[in-house]
This record gives C-alpha cells, structure tokens and sequence, in this order.
C-alpha cells in the first residue's frame, strides 16, 4: 500500500484542524480526495508529505513515517502542491533542470517532459510570463521529473482549459495504468472524480466521513442518477411499467423526472431504448445529477459527526 | 551538484544575474558615491585627516551592507513562502541544514559583490594614506560575521513569520538599535551603560575596531576580544535561524 494513515488528528495554532482522517491508497490506483473548502484535504496532504506534525494517529507513505522525512521517500513522491510556485525569472527547462538537481537528476528527458505536458512551444519563455493553466502543467512536469511512484495533485486542472484538463486527465490515467503509479487527487471537481478516481474519500470538517472504492460508494450511499424528460404528450403512458430500480414521478404537463437507483440493472442508454418501445414520446433527456454529487452533498451536509466509523 | 550550491547558485542568479536584480548594486553605488562625494568635496569635511574619512566609509560599506543582508534574508524563507516557492524547496531531498546553508551563502555572495563594488570608493577617499589596506582588511575581517549575522537573524524572523513584512521591520529595528552608535554622541558611550553596550554589541565591535586600528593604528592582537564578539555574534545567529529554519511557516 501507497499510503496507509488511520485517525489523524492535528491542531494547527491550538486549533483542531483534523480530528479523525483515514486515507488508504494502493498502487495503481487514482484515489479522489474531496471535501468542503477548509475540511482538511490540503492540511491531511501535508501531514502525509511531512510537513506538519501529527498529535495523533499514524501515517505510512511508502512503508515510511513522512514525519522523518527520509529523501529516499521524497525522491519517490511526487507533488503538485495547491498553489504551484515558480522563479519567474527562469525558463521551464532551466528550473526543471534546477530542481531535480535537487533530487540528484532527472528520471526523464526535460524536453519530452515539456513536450508531454504541452509546453514545448513556451519552453524559451520566461516562467513569469506564463498564464495560469501553463503554471499548472509546470507544476505537473515538476512533480513527474523523477517518475514517482506516488503522485499528490491538489486540484491539478486547476486553471486549464477543457483540452488542457482532458490532456491531464490522459496523463493520469495512463500513469496509473500503465506504470502502476498511484495518484492522489485533491479536487472539487466531482466530474474528475467521477472520470479518473478507483477510490474516494471524503473529508468533511477534518473528519474522514465517508472512504472506499467509488463503485461501492456508489451503491452503498444509494447516489443514483436522475434525468428530466421532456415528453410529447402530457404524461408518460397509463400503466407504464419501469425496469426495477427506475422511478418516474411528472413535474409538470410534459416533463418528468426519472431516476435510476445505484446498483439498479439498468443502463440509461437500455433505459431509454425500453421507454420508447413502451410507448414514452421522448423529445429531450437532461442529466438532473446525482451519483456521485448526491454522495458528496449528503456526506457533507450540517454536522454528521456521529457518522464518523459508522461510514468508513 | 551539493545541494547547498544549487540553492545558492539559484539566490546569486537572481541577485546579480537577473536584469532588475542589478537595480540594487546600482542603488547600492549610488548610496556610497554620494557618500563618498560628501566625504571628498564637503570644505568642512575635508577638514577631517585621510584616516578619518576611510574609517567613516568602511562603517558606511559595513551598514549599508548589512541593510541588504537584512532584505536578503527577510526574503529568503518569507518571500519564497509569499511566491509559493518554499513548500517545492521542502519536498526536495535537502535538509534544512543544507537550506539555510545555501541561502546564507547567497546573502554572502551579495555581501561580497557590495564589498568589490565598494573597493574604488574606499580608494577614492583612501588614495594616497597609509590606511586603505588595513581598512579593506578589516572590513572583510569583522564586517562579514557582523552582515552575515545580521542575515541570519532576518532568516531567523523570516522562516518563524512567514511573512516579508513583518521580519522586515522586526529586523531593521534590532539593525538600528545595534547600529546606534553610528547615531549617538561619543559622550553617551562613554557612560557605563554605553560602555556595557559596545562591548556586546557586534556592530559596534567592527566600527571600534575600525577606528582602532584605521585611526589609531593598533595591532591585530588588541582586536582579538572585538573579533571574538563578532564572531560569536554570527554563530548565535545562524543558530536562531536553524531552529527557524527546521519548521519554516509555509502556508
């Protein structure tokens, strides 16, 4: 296992800022960490690179107290922290080359790292003219120089256009199944989540409420999926039978809501085929959420702190 | 390459590499010509004997100096953790040992650009007397632990703030205190309290050994206590700022 941290609790000024994290990450893997703003994701980041001191619980990254902060360890991790800093007074191949100096060398081809993460074409730029998005690929190439075999990403597509995240999002998968890297990501982007992640936690006021593969998440938090449809006629057909596990209510004299339980048999794209043969005049079908957002809303909604345990 | 090296290779880049960097060697020569010109072309100062007016220049190269120490190190934990830069610097393999190491050497490298530049205005004012070599000399003897100490302890106040500000001020507050004998009357020093004070006081170890041996012309051996001060003076702070240094403020 990556990383193995159970009951982290820590007081930042005399203050708790985690009471009760739990984050376990295999090789291989993509685990999304989210949580509300301020609920401890960056804070348990930290704790787990070593930079703060925990008052309790422990924490193994890489079979190592981060707390030693070993260099063989470090040599091993690779970070995006949430805001990516640069000299601006270098160019990218000139800092790249730099930092992993510090490391004893790059792993990989500075160039190709440039050219893999799309700015070949700035690599003759000043860092300080760069925009925010390219900041935010810098900062990716960074944590890539030593082919690490843990990444930590907070909020990686931060700032990137949709090309730019849907190229991350390749990167990451591809690190994480090709190279058996494992991957975590701090994000607010459930759509990231929902694309990239194996597993996912939740923090909620530095509490882990809620930890586990996605898919059992899924279906055990009952998140499901609902759709509003816009019909020809005014309601669905009389008698209409639906599939176990969908439910049809009407919101108004053409659309209703159709919702498709976590876990239900059903694909949408068989769904719809079946509701059209069972005489549904279908003209529209909107993505109303659910699934994961459901989970995420419910998780971190007023103050579940008697869930914690009970959830993970 | 050691890692002490790489990070003072990269604070030396930027202090004397980068084009705006040079803005402060330039303000720096700025500040010692007008100095300088005073000293040299002022009727009444002129009046002063050529030990005097070397003895004056090598205190001004010496505060001035450790004015930049002071910004330097102000900057070095508190500004890198204002661009973001710093928590990068603790993730990579270097302890933070070899940290401070590398940006005390960056400091020294910019105390020892201000100490070239300052050469032809000390021998502006010098030429012709007996007394420019041993100030050039002494300058690098006791001004050096006296501005690297100065560096240190804005080091200090930097990695345990976080913030350029603050350290800044706190800082430059301690310089002037110590560098109050430049501003008071030789009377005032010569009272128990201001006796007690110069013996402590590093800033006032240099400039008395200045005037010692500069004006005076007193041996190398009589400075011994004075040189010992200073020196202690840059291992406490260096200390302080390794404390500081080992949990810097980074978010």
């Amino acid at each position: 296992m990556l990383i193995e941290a159970d009951h982290i609790s820590i007081e930042l000024s005399g203050r708790p800022v985690l009471r009760d994290v739990g984050l376990h990450l295999n090789e291989g893997e993509v685990y999304g960490l989210l949580g509300p703003n301020g609920a401890g994701k960056s804070t348990t980041v930290h704790v787990l690179l070593g930079l703060y001191s925990r008052s309790s619980g422990s924490v193994r990254v890489m079979e190592q107290d981060p707390e030693l902060r070993a260099p063989a360890m470090r040599r091993q991790v690779g970070v995006l922290p949430e805001r990516a800093g640069f000299y601006g007074w270098m160019r990218p191949e000139e800092y790249l080359q730099w930092y992993a100096a510090l490391f004893g060398g790059a792993r990989f081809s500075i160039p190709g790292l440039l050219e893999r993460v799309g700015l070949a074409d700035a690599s003759e730029r000043p860092i300080g003219e760069f925009s925010r998005g390219m900041r935010q690929r810098l900062g990716i190439a960074r944590a890539l120089l030593q082919a690490p075999k843990l990444l930590i990403l907070d909020e990686p597509t931060n700032g990137l256009d949709p090309r730019g995240r849907r190229e991350i999002h390749d990167l990451l998968r591809s690190l994480a199944r090709g190279q058996n890297t494992g991957v975590l990501l701090c994000t607010h982007l459930l759509d990231d989540v929902g694309r990239l992640c194996d597993a996912v936690g939740i923090i909620h006021r530095g509490r882990t409420v809620l930890e586990g593969p996605l898919s059992e998440v899924l279906a055990r938090k009952g998140g499901g999926r609902s759709y509003r449809v816009r019909l020809e006629t005014e309601g669905p057909p009389e008698n209409a039978t639906l599939p176990t596990g969908v439910h049809a209510r009407t919101l108004s004299k053409r659309w209703c809501l159709v919702h498709i339980t976590a876990g239900a048999p059903t694909r949408p794209s068989r769904l719809w085929k079946y509701l059209l043969e069972t005489g549904w005049r279908i003209v529209e079908i909107h993505d109303a959420g659910g699934g994961l957002e459901e989970v995420y809303l419910k998780c971190t909604r007023g103050d579940d702190s008697a869930r914690v345990g009970d959830e993970r | 390459m050691n890692p002490v090296f790489l990070i003072a290779r990269k604070e030396a880049g930027r202090l004397l590499l980068d084009q705006w960097a040079l803005a402060w060697l330039l303000a720096f020569s700025a500040v010692l010509s007008g100095f300088a010109l005073l000293l040299v072309s002022n009727a009444e100062l002129s009046l002063l004997d050529n030990a005097q007016v070397v003895y004056m220049m090598a205190g001004t190269v010496m505060s001035a100096g450790a004015i930049v120490a002071v910004i330097l190190g102000c900057d070095a934990f508190a500004g890198e953790r204002e661009r973001c830069t710093l928590t990068p610097l603790l993730l990579a393999p270097v302890s933070s040992r070899e940290l401070l190491l590398g940006k005390a050497l960056g400091v020294s490298a910019a105390w020892g650009a201000a100490y070239l530049l300052a050469m032809p205005y000390l021998w502006a004012v010098g030429a012709g007397g007996q007394d420019l070599v041993q100030a050039i000399v002494y300058l690098a003897l006791f001004g050096t632990p006296v501005v690297l100490g100065f560096g240190c302890l804005a080091m200090a106040f930097s990695a345990k703030t976080g913030n350029v500000i603050t350290s800044l001020v706190t800082s430059l507050i301690i310089l002037l205190l110590a560098a109050s004998p430049l501003l008071i009357g030789p009377g005032l020093r010569g009272t128990v309290i201001g006796r007690m004070f110069d013996a402590l006081n590093p800033f006032a170890a240099a400039l008395n050994t200045f005037d010692a041996v500069v004006i005076d012309n007193e041996t190398f051996t009589k400075q011994l206590v004075r040189l010992t001060v200073t020196f202690v003076w840059l291992g406490i702070t260096f200390a302080v700022a390794y404390c500081a240094a080992r949990r810097p403020r980074f978010r």
